[in-house]
C-alpha cells in the first residue's frame, strides 16, 4: 500500500508474515494449555477448504476488486473492535463435541479453573470455511472470523477461542501461501523483509503487551484500521 | 498423559526453532542482495504472472544465491504449519483417538492439494 505494490504480491507475502506469527505464538500458546488442540484439528478441516477455495477465486478477481472486499474488511473488523461484550457461556454439548470429547476447562485470571462446552460445531465449521475463502484472497489470517464464530456460534470463552485461533491461522495460511509459491506470487524481496520484521516485531510487542492498558491498545488499533480501509476503498474505486 | 504432554512441549519447541531458523535464513537473504540505489519494490509495481520453477532457473542463472536463500527461508516457514499437522496426527494415533487422526490426515491432504492447485495455474 505504501511503496505501490501490485495487491496481489502484498497479500502473497502477508500469507508468509501470518505463519511467522502464527507458529511463534502457537509455540508458548500451547505450553498455556489454552489452545484446544482437538477443535482446533477439526475446524482447520473448514479453514484449508475455504482457502482452496479463496486461492481458486483469486485467478479470477481483479485487483480493483480486492481493494474494495479489503477496504469493506477492514471497515468491518474496526467497527467490531469497538463492540466489546463479556464472556459467552454454553450450558449444552453438541453431539459432535461429545463424540470427539471437544469441552475443556481453563484456568481464569481468578486462578478457578472452569470448566466449557462447545456448541453448534456444523455453523462453526461453515464460518471457518468463509474464513478460509478470505484467508486466501486477502492475505489475512482472519482471525477476527475465527474467533467471532467460535465466540457467537459455538459460545467457547474467549482465551480459549482467541488462543486456538491464533494457532489455526497458521496452518489456514500455509494452505493458500504454498499455492501462491508455486505459482511465483511470493518474491522473497518483498516477503522476507516482512516475516524478519514480523517476527522481531511480535517478540517486542509480546513483552510490550502486559505494560499497555487494553483500552489504548484497541483505540490506536480501531485508528488504524479505519484510515486503511478508507485509503484501500478510495483504490479500489478509482482504479 | 506424561508423554502427551512432552508430544505437545515438543512440538511447541519445534515451532520456535523453526520460526527462528527461518528468520536467520530470510535476514542472510536480505543482506546478501541489499542495494542502496533506487527503489528495491520497482519491479512489483505491475503483476507479472512467472511460475516458481522459471524464478529458480532464473535466479539460478544469473547467479543470485543471496535470493535461493530466500527461497529456503521461506519455504522453511511455509513447511512448519504442514510438519505441525503431521505431528497431530501422529500424537492422536498414539492416544489412540483414531478420528481425530484421521481428520488430521484429511486437513494434510487437504494442504498437499492446496499446493498443487498453484502448479496448475
Amino acid at each position: 500500500m505504501f511503496f505501490n505494490i501490485d495487491i496481489r504480491y502484498a497479500i502473497a507475502a502477508s500469507l508468509i508474515s501470518i505463519i511467522a506469527t502464527s507458529s511463534g505464538a502457537a509455540a508458548s500458546f500451547l505450553k498455556d494449555h489454552l489452545t484446544n488442540l482437538r477443535l482446533a484439528v477439526l475446524l482447520e478441516l473448514g479453514t484449508v477448504g475455504g482457502a482452496m477455495c479463496g486461492f481458486f477465486i483469486s485467478s479470477k478477481i481483479n485487483a480493483s476488486g480486492l481493494y474494495i472486499l479489503f477496504g469493506s474488511f477492514l471497515l468491518f473488523s474496526g467497527v467490531m473492535m469497538l463492540r466489546r461484550k463479556g464472556d459467552t457461556h454454553s450450558t449444552v454439548d453438541h453431539p459432535w463435541s461429545q463424540r470427539l470429547k471437544l469441552a475443556g476447562e481453563f484456568l481464569n485470571e481468578k486462578g478457578v479453573i472452569v470448566p466449557y462446552k462447545v456448541a453448534n460445531v456444523p455453523l462453526g465449521l461453515i464460518c471457518m470455511f468463509f474464513a478460509g475463502i478470505l484467508s486466501a484472497l486477502l492475505g489475512i489470517g482472519s482471525g477476527i472470523f475465527k474467533v467471532l464464530a467460535m465466540d457467537g456460534a459455538m459460545k467457547i470463552p474467549m482465551k480459549i477461542s482467541s488462543a486456538t485461533s491464533n494457532f489455526m491461522i497458521g496452518v489456514t495460511a500455509t494452505a493458500s501461501a504454498g499455492a501462491f509459491l508455486l505459482r511465483g506470487d511470493i518474491r522473497p524481496e518483498i516477503a522476507c523483509p516482512v516475516s524478519v520484521g514480523i517476527i522481531i516485531g511480535s517478540w517486542t510487542g509480546a513483552r510490550l503487551m502486559p505494560k499497555l492498558p487494553a483500552t489504548t491498545i484497541r483505540k490506536v488499533f480501531v485508528v488504524v484500521l479505519m484510515i486503511a480501509s478508507v485509503q484501500m476503498l478510495l483504490k479500489g474505486f478509482s482504479t | 498423559m506424561k508423554d502427551l504432554e512432552q508430544l505437545e512441549l515438543r512440538i511447541s519447541q519445534f515451532l520456535r526453532i523453526g520460526v527462528v531458523a527461518a528468520g536467520a535464513m530470510m535476514l542472510m537473504g536480505i543482506v546478501a542482495t541489499f542495494k542502496l540505489s533506487g527503489d528495491p519494490f520497482f519491479n512489483f509495481q505491475v503483476y507479472d504472472q512467472i511460475s516458481l520453477k522459471e524464478l529458480l532457473e532464473l535466479h539460478v542463472k544469473n547467479g543470485q544465491y543471496g535470493v535461493l536463500i530466500s527461497y529456503l527461508g521461506l519455504i522453511t516457514l511455509i513447511s512448519l504449519p504442514f510438519i505441525r499437522v503431521l505431528l497431530t496426527a501422529v500424537l492422536f494415533l498414539k492416544q489412540r483417538e483414531y478420528l481425530l487422526a484421521l481428520i488430521s490426515s484429511v486437513v494434510l491432504l487437504g494442504l498437499v492439494v492446496s499446493f498443487t492447485l498453484g502448479l496448475e495455474h
